[in-house]
Order: structure tokens, then C-alpha cells, then sequence
């Protein structure tokens, strides 16, 4: 018995399976239950979004980055326009700036409201996902007051946002606010003390800091390693350099430290939220520069060279000049970067797009080795796996 | 429900009646034959199809940016299980096959085995401009024009991604049209 | 010092630069600031010494290599240029490194140097086809399995050249060329309405503008 040769088992994981966070496939080589081997097989949602940027007008390729990581759709639209601007050196008002930072944050509780609750499903905790969602429906619903759109919006244009906000909104934003620390406090006590929760998350997937850079990875999951480092800390955009919130970070770098970054996270958001609301002056939200936004509606009607210029931007676009750069902003889920070639012409030459989930999946390999089948489904739960900004 | 043939053709075909006096009176009229004879005549086909509208049971099988949408559907809000639609994450179990996103061709081959795999009778529902034609992404080289090229459709939701309330909408519509199929072949 | 310490230090951008210039001058083609980025430019042979220097050098400290990607510029000699987003956590900078490839042309992998660079590697290799050797497990990453041709080169329809559909009487997934209902509608914009070419600012400035005005007046 001693000389018989064993195979490893390989084990195909998905690419339908509900705990694998959309299509993923995971081949698994194991020993027994142990996993020796991950090798993600991902791509089973690829779109080729960057092709189809390269075909688009800068104004067309926005909604792209909407359906990348669909979970926060703003906070991808913000490094698009950010990235815009930087190359066209243009200016946003102040309240368009203060309506984005609202937004992100929006988008932020938003994603980790789905990635939280889902990660509970995960390890096998039910009803948060059911309290979590009507949070979120709160929230979409936000969304739709001030862009028309649940989901994707195509708010954050560059130069600014769509369309101001409506009347009345900015105050149910903050009577949500006040009512939602309750709801955070009720999840806390469904989780975080949690045996079971706790069993199948503390000390799975651990990562230290020097692993984690060397990885790529981003964003909460650096966090959770115990370095706090947040691009709306440390490269800050738009207004996001007036705003007094903490950096919550984790001591252990495992799953469990993973989400209670995010439940920390949410109530700095809300802080954000508060300050962005008070502080938010009056004003245009919009550049008022009719070769790369649109003009109002009433204008159009009165003046030919409105239309004209409605008529330009709407077909042909604007013409970025040659050059490149690349804008990162703090996703959710960490950073998201965007490296744009322009070549002078309407469309942009290179579009890349850096999603942080990208990198979290090419760990998922070192993270799961040697451990458990099952906790594979936590590791990859707790490092919020969405496969529209892996797979672009 | 088809009870005997004593009760409006058209009106049973239609919909579900609601509660209400009409309702009422179907529904005493079971319980008393059930009370006198100890049985209750129904025509087969109407009970097979009142069974199968009751207890659509969709495979959790999202693919993009609808399977969030889909998620709400059935979350607390939209509440899906009022309608006896529960998600089933092995399609041996399920009835309907809700296509969430964005179909490419690496998943295609993927997607028609999960098919294969469900027990008739099975309903395919394409939920979002990606599934129903492509959408915004229809000229990319790497995603299927349309479900239909892959699985036989039934209803199509459009919107991009459609609201809860309108996969919600599709899937009564989709009760609707089982209910009007003949079960049994004469 | 030691890696792992958290303490950030702020380091102004051009400091950075000369900290660069100083321990690189003889590697690197080209440094300077451009859009407030710095940007590098090397030879190809030079990129893993670069890197190496860059990621352990004294006061430079770039542990994390961000994104590795290419740019394809077909009517250039050398057709690639390969791109490498640096971040110094330490510092607080961003560095970027650009060198150029030819097709064909075999290119060291960064795998060794920064663990991040194994998909981002991998991604180019199916999306442009530059092949890097060294690379632990280089096999295609996001297009389909068998999938023909490198998506990302300018030379590849955007429609690509085959799509699905399902057989029935082979019952499977058959792949045949791709049929448009509609082809993809391209415009040419670069027509005499040159109205919004250049930056915003310089925009009215050019003749262009003025022809423009004419004929919306007229």
C-alpha cells in the first residue's frame, strides 16, 4: 500500500455555482479535503469592454463603466470623468464635486451592504441578506431620484454630474442617515459575535502587509493587513481632501478582519455622507463648458449655436488631446485605476481598465492553499468577488 | 384552479381570480364536494398547469449586472416567494431558467449544459438587453447576440438592467403564457 | 528600515524624480513629470534591473507593482509599448515605466519581481500576444477556450471572427463565422467640421474654430 500513487482529486467548482459571486470556475486540486491546488478559470463574462471602449466616443464608453464592477456603479464612472478631466484640464464646480463625493459614498455602504451580506449567505447566514436588501433598496432608490436609474446610472459625467439634485432628496438622505447606525448595530449583532461566523472566517485567508502589496492587492483587503492606505487619504480627489473621516484598518489579515473593515467602513461613509450633505454649496453642477457638456435644454431652444453644440458633442464628441494617464480612485472594493492613451482624436486609443477584484482573483491561488474546500467559498466571499470588473 | 367545469372557461383561462366574493365562492364550492362526495373532479390539465404557475422555481444563475436585479427580486422588498418562486441552485430542481447578463461565448456551452440538465417541462426567461440581443455589447467579439441563439426563450425582459418590479412583471407574464398551454395532447 | 512598517513619509514628487534620476540615470532613457505622473522610459533589456531598483531601492520603496499592461501602435516599428504602473506606498508616488517591443520579440517576465504581475502578464499574452518568458504558467486568461487571434491588436475586428449558436442537430455549441444583421456604424469625424479639436482653452484660437462658426452662422 505503501508505493500505490495518488492522484490528487481535481474538482471543478462552478462556473454555475451560487457561492462562487457570478461565473466563476474554479479547477481545485485536492488532497482529501485539502486544497493543494486554486486555479481560477475566469473570462466567462469577458465582453471585451476595452475593444468596445476603443470604438466609442469618450462620452459613449461612459456607461461601460457602469456594468464593470455593478455592485457601485459610480464610484468606476468617477475615475472615467476624473481621468477625462485630467487630460482636458478642466475644472469641476464645487457642487458637482460635493454630489460625486455624496454619490461615492452611496455607492460605497451600497457595496458593502451586497458584499457583507452575501458573505454571510456564504458561510451560512441567512437573514442578513434579507435586512441588508431593503437597506439597499433604500438606497437605489437614491440613485433613481437623481439620475432616473437604479442601477446604471451614468450619473458623473465629465465636468461634473448629470443633472443637479432634486428637490428633497438631500433631506431623505439624511433622515436615512441618522436611522442607519441602528441597522449596522442590528448586523453587528447577527455576525460579528457570531460562533459559527466566527469559526468559519477568523484565521482563513490571512495575508500580511508585504504579501498583500506584492500581490496587488487594494483597498479593504490591504486594510484589513494593517496598513491604512486610502487614496481618499492619501492622493485625494475632488472635495474628498475637506472631508474628516477615519481609515479603519485590521489587525490580523484574515477574512474576519476583512469584514469588519467594511462594517467600519459604512459608518465612515456616513460620516462623509453628513459632511458632504451640510457643506454642500449652491451653485452649477456642471462645467460650463459647452464643447465637452452639453447645454441646458431651455438654452438649446433659444439659441442655434446651443443646438449646434448639443448637436457636436452628442455625435462626434470631443477630441482629447495626445498623451497618457493614469487616475485611480478608492472603489469599494480598492483601487480602481484607469490608464487612458489618447491619441487627439474622438476616441480613445487605449482604454485599461485596473479593477482591484482582478488582483483579489489572481490570489485566491495563494490564499487558499492548504486550506479547506470550504473555506474557499469564505475566502472568496470575504475578498467581494465581482466578475464584471475582473472579466472586463 | 379548475374545479369540475362548472365555473367561466375564459375567466379560469385569464388569471388567477382575486380575493374577493368570487374567489370565495370557487373556493366553497371545493370544500363543500370535498365535504359531500370526498373528492373533487378537476380537469388534469388545468391542475397540472395551476401546479406549475404556483411553484415556478428559477435557478439561481446570474451571469452580470441583472443577477443584482434579480437578487432584489427576490430579497425583501419584491418578495418573490409570494409568488411560490423560490431559487433553486441546482437546475434539476428548478422550472425556470432566469438568463441574468450578459451571455459570452466561453459561458455559452456552459449555459446550454445547465439547460440540458433541468427536467421538462423547463421555461427560459431573458432577462436584459445583453440576454435578449446583446445589448451595448452586442458588436464585441466575444459575446452571444442574444440567448436565443444558445436556449429556447420564452419571455424576454428588456431594460438594462431591468427593474425588479419589471423581472417581477415577466415572470407573471410567463405564468400567464403556461397557463394558456394545453398540458395533456389530444 | 523595515518593509512592512506602515509609516508613510511625504515626499514631493519632484524629489522623487531626482531620487530616481539618482540611482537610475544610466538604466533609464528618459525621466520626467508629464501630467503630474512620472513617467519612465527604458529599453526592454533594462525593465527587470528597473524594477528591481525600483521596488528595493533606498528612498524609493515601490512595493506594488499596480497593473502591467500594452498599447498596441501598428504603424510603429516597434509595435508595443509595454506599461508598468508602479505605486510607493512609503512615498506616497506613482512611477510609470514604458518600454517599447517588437512583435515577436520575447520579453522577460516581472514574475519573480512582483507576484502581481502573473495575470497582468498573462492578459497580455492573450489580449496582444507578446510572449514573456519565465512566466510560471502563461496560458490564455480571459478569451475562450481555442479562442484564434490576440482581441486587443488594432488589427482585430471589434466583432472578432466567429460566433455561437446551438445545434440542434449536433446537439452542442457550434462556433461559425460571424453574420451582422447590422454592421457596427463608424463615422469619420475628422471631416472639415474640425470644431473641437485640441484643448478647450486653445480651442478658439485655431482656424478651424473660425470655419466652424461660418458655417453654423450660414
Amino acid at each position: 500500500m505503501g508505493d500505490m500513487q495518488i492522484r490528487p482529486l481535481t474538482l471543478n467548482f462552478g462556473p454555475q455555482h451560487p457561492a462562487a459571486h457570478g461565473v466563476l470556475r474554479l479547477v481545485l486540486e485536492m488532497d482529501g479535503e485539502v486544497i493543494e491546488r486554486a486555479d481560477p478559470h475566469i473570462g466567462l463574462l469577458h465582453r471585451g469592454t476595452e475593444k468596445l471602449i476603443e470604438n466609442k466616443t469618450y462620452l459613449q464608453a461612459l456607461p461601460y463603466f457602469d456594468r464593470l464592477d455593478y455592485v457601485s456603479p459610480m464610484n468606476q464612472e468617477h475615475a472615467w470623468a476624473l481621468a477625462i478631466e485630467k487630460a482636458l484640464h478642466i475644472e469641476v464646480p464645487e457642487r458637482g464635486q460635493y454630489i460625486r463625493v455624496l454619490y461615492c459614498e452611496i455607492g460605497r455602504v451600497l457595496n458593502h451592504l451586497l458584499n457583507l451580506t452575501t458573505f454571510a449567505i456564504d458561510v451560512g447566514a441567512i437573514t442578513p441578506l434579507l435586512w441588508g436588501f431593503e437597506e439597499r433598496e433604500t438606497l437605489m432608490e437614491f440613485y433613481e431620484r437623481a439620475s432616473g436609474a437604479r442601477l446604471h446610472a451614468a450619473y458623473f459625467r465629465p465636468g461634473g454630474v448629470h443633472q443637479d439634485l432634486p428637490d428633497g432628496l438631500v433631506e431623505d438622505i439624511l433622515a436615512w442617515a441618522d436611522k442607519f447606525p441602528d441597522f449596522i448595530a442590528d448586523l453587528e449583532t447577527l455576525l460579528t459575535e457570531n460562533r459559527i461566523f466566527k469559526q468559519r472566517t477568523v484565521d482563513i485567508g490571512v495575508l500580511d502587509t508585504e504579501e498583500a502589496l506584492g500581490l496587488g492587492m487594494t483597498g479593504v483587503v490591504l486594510r484589513a493587513t494593517g496598513l491604512p492606505w486610502d487614496l481618499r487619504k492619501s492622493q485625494p480627489y475632488d472635495v474628498y481632501e475637506k472631508m474628516d473621516f477615519d481609515v479603519p484598518v485590521g489587525k490580523t489579515g484574515d477574512c474576519y478582519a476583512r469584514y469588519l473593515v467594511r462594517i467600519e467602513e459604512m459608518r465612515q461613509s456616513l460620516r462623509i455622507i453628513r459632511q458632504a450633505i451640510e457643506e454642500m454649496p449652491d451653485g452649477p453642477v456642471l462645467a460650463q463648458n459647452h464643447k465637452i457638456t452639453p447645454p441646458r435644454r431651455a438654452e438649446m431652444k433659444q439659441s442655434m449655436e446651443a443646438l449646434i453644440q448639443h448637436f457636436k458633442l452628442y455625435t462626434e464628441g470631443f477630441h482629447v488631446p495626445a498623451g497618457d494617464s493614469y487616475t485611480a480612485v478608492e472603489a469599494p472594493k480598492g483601487e480602481f485605476g484607469v490608464y487612458l492613451v489618447a491619441d487627439g482624436t474622438n476616441k480613445p486609443w487605449r482604454c485599461r481598465l485596473r479593477g482591484p477584484g482582478y488582483y483579489f482573483m489572481a490570489a485566491v491561488d495563494y490564499m487558499s492553499r492548504g486550506h479547506m474546500l470550504a473555506d474557499s467559498v469564505a475566502i472568496i466571499g470575504s475578498l467581494d468577488i465581482v466578475f464584471g470588473e475582473i472579466d472586463r | 384552479m379548475g374545479v369540475s367545469d362548472t365555473r367561466n372557461e375564459a375567466a379560469l383561462n385569464a388569471a388567477p381570480l382575486p380575493p374577493g366574493a368570487d374567489q370565495d365562492m370557487i373556493l366553497r364550492a371545493v370544500s363543500d364536494e370535498i365535504t359531500n362526495r370526498g373528492f373533487v373532479i378537476a380537469s388534469a390539465d388545468k391542475l397540472f398547469n395551476w401546479a406549475r404557475t404556483g411553484s415556478l422555481w428559477p435557478m439561481t444563475f446570474g451571469l452580470a449586472c441583472c443577477a443584482v436585479e434579480m437578487i432584489h427580486s427576490a430579497a425583501s422588498r419584491y418578495d418573490m416567494d409570494r409568488y411560490g418562486m423560490l431559487f433553486r441552485p441546482s437546475p434539476r430542481q428548478s422550472d425556470v431558467m432566469i438568463v441574468a447578463g450578459t451571455l459570452t461565448n466561453k459561458m455559452a456551452p456552459a449555459l446550454r449544459r445547465v439547460y440540458d440538465q433541468m427536467p421538462e417541462p423547463r421555461w427560459v426567461l431573458s432577462m436584459g438587453s445583453c440576454a435578449n440581443g446583446g445589448g451595448y455589447y452586442h458588436y464585441s467579439y466575444a459575446v452571444v447576440r442574444g440567448c436565443d441563439r444558445i436556449v429556447p426563450v420564452d419571455v424576454y425582459v428588456p431594460g438594462c438592467p431591468p427593474t425588479a418590479e419589471a423581472l417581477i412583471y415577466g415572470l407573471l407574464q410567463l405564468q400567464k403564457k403556461i397557463r394558456r398551454t394545453a398540458t395533456i395532447q389530444r | 528600515m523595515d518593509a512592512t512598517d506602515s509609516r508613510q513619509m511625504e515626499q514631493s514628487q519632484a524629489g522623487f524624480l531626482k531620487v530616481i534620476e539618482a540611482s537610475l540615470s544610466d538604466l533609464v532613457l528618459a525621466a520626467d513629470i508629464h501630467n503630474r505622473e512620472i513617467v519612465l522610459r527604458a529599453e526592454l533589456a533594462k525593465v527587470a534591473e528597473i524594477l528591481l531598483a525600483l521596488r528595493d531601492g533606498q528612498a524609493l520603496e515601490c512595493r506594488q507593482l499596480t497593473d502591467v499592461t500594452a498599447v498596441d501602435w501598428p504603424e510603429r516599428p516597434a509595435r508595443f509599448d509595454l506599461v508598468w504602473q508602479l505605486l510607493s506606498v512609503r512615498y506616497n508616488q506613482r512611477v510609470r515605466l514604458i518600454a517599447e517591443v517588437e512583435e515577436g520579440e520575447i520579453v522577460p517576465s516581472s514574475v519573480p519581481i512582483f507576484a502581481s504581475a502573473n495575470w497582468a502578464e498573462r492578459e497580455i499574452w492573450d489580449m496582444f500576444g507578446i510572449f514573456f518568458s519565465g512566466h510560471p504558467d502563461l496560458r490564455r486568461l480571459l478569451t475562450d477556450y481555442g479562442f484564434e487571434g490576440h482581441p486587443l491588436r488594432k488589427d482585430f475586428p471589434l466583432t472578432g471572427h466567429v460566433e455561437v449558436r446551438y445545434d440542434d442537430t449536433q446537439r452542442r455549441v457550434i462556433y461559425q463565422p460571424v453574420q451582422l444583421v447590422q454592421e457596427y456604424r463608424d463615422f469619420d469625424f475628422l471631416s472639415p467640421w474640425e470644431g473641437m479639436l485640441g484643448e478647450p482653452d486653445s480651442a478658439a484660437d485655431q482656424p478651424a474654430e473660425a470655419e466652424d462658426g461660418e458655417t453654423a452662422n450660414g
